[in-house]
């Protein structure tokens, strides 16, 4: 799972966001590393859509502009869950090899 | 027209290189999250907006084909490669008639165009083909 894909899906599994909430809220989780650009969101927003890990929660008229939600899937809780186990089991080993050397404090 | 409006305008512009079932779909929500995303009096849109809508419709008409995106090469790579290996005798002849082509157009650059180095670099592509070809004569023995 990419980066990207996995910063959207965490921000949705803090409750239901359209698009630019979306975006703040990648940026905030990711301390400002990542922003996602339109583009790029509507992309990921898509494929997760088509592979069933979001769905769409609601819609509102904002402005006069169409506004959507968009929520996390149980298959998409689930396939979160999957890789946040992983990537702390790779980020543990990490942090305890890097110890053994001298390199960071185990957290 | 005020700036917002100018800058609105230029942004619905460049989602025209969507699909349309894409913008049919999205348009007013990549809009919103485009114009959300502006600075105040923001006139033009952002180089690295512009570069990120363009390639992200190219992808987005690469998946309406089926198309996997150019990440996933290997996996066309592969597909490809069994087809080819569904119709062993069709495809060595495509591919000995492609490398044979390749090479007499190596021999044609080296003597009619303005010769060098770079003239030899179809010889490796030339060749690949010839490799395939030569394991696809392993599929045909099987």
């Amino acid at each position: 799972m990419q980066e990207a894909t996995f910063l959207v899906l965490t921000a949705l599994a803090g409750g239901s966001q359209h698009g630019y909430g979306i975006i703040t809220d990648v940026e905030r989780i990711s301390d400002g590393r990542v922003r996602l650009r339109a583009g790029t969101l509507y992309t990921a927003l898509e494929r997760l859509a088509a592979d069933g890990l979001i769905g769409v929660d609601r819609e509102e008229i904002v402005d006069n502009r169409l506004r959507r939600y968009y929520r996390l899937t149980p298959t998409g809780e689930e396939r979160l869950a999957e890789e946040a186990l992983h990537l702390r089991s790779n980020a543990h080993a990490a942090i305890e090899r890097l110890a053994r050397i001298g390199g960071v404090a185990t957290a | 027209m005020t700036d917002s409006a100018d800058l609105e305008r230029h942004y619905r512009r460049l989602l025209v290189f969507y699909p349309k079932a894409f913008r049919e779909q999205h348009e007013q929500e990549v809009l919103a999250v485009l114009m959300a995303g502006a600075a105040d009096g923001q006139r033009r849109p952002r180089a690295s907006d512009c570069a990120d809508l363009l390639g992200n419709a190219i992808l987005a008409h690469l998946h309406q084909m089926k198309l996997h995106p150019s990440w996933d090469y290997r996996q066309v790579v592969r597909k490809s490669l069994a087809i080819e290996a569904r119709h062993p005798r069709r495809s060595i002849i495509v591919r000995v008639a492609v490398g044979v082509w390749l090479l007499a157009l190596t021999a044609f650059v080296y003597t009619a165009g303005p010769g060098g180095w770079w003239g030899a670099l179809l010889v490796p592509a030339a060749a690949l083909h010839f490799y395939l070809a030569y394991r696809l004569r392993h599929t045909l023995g099987r």
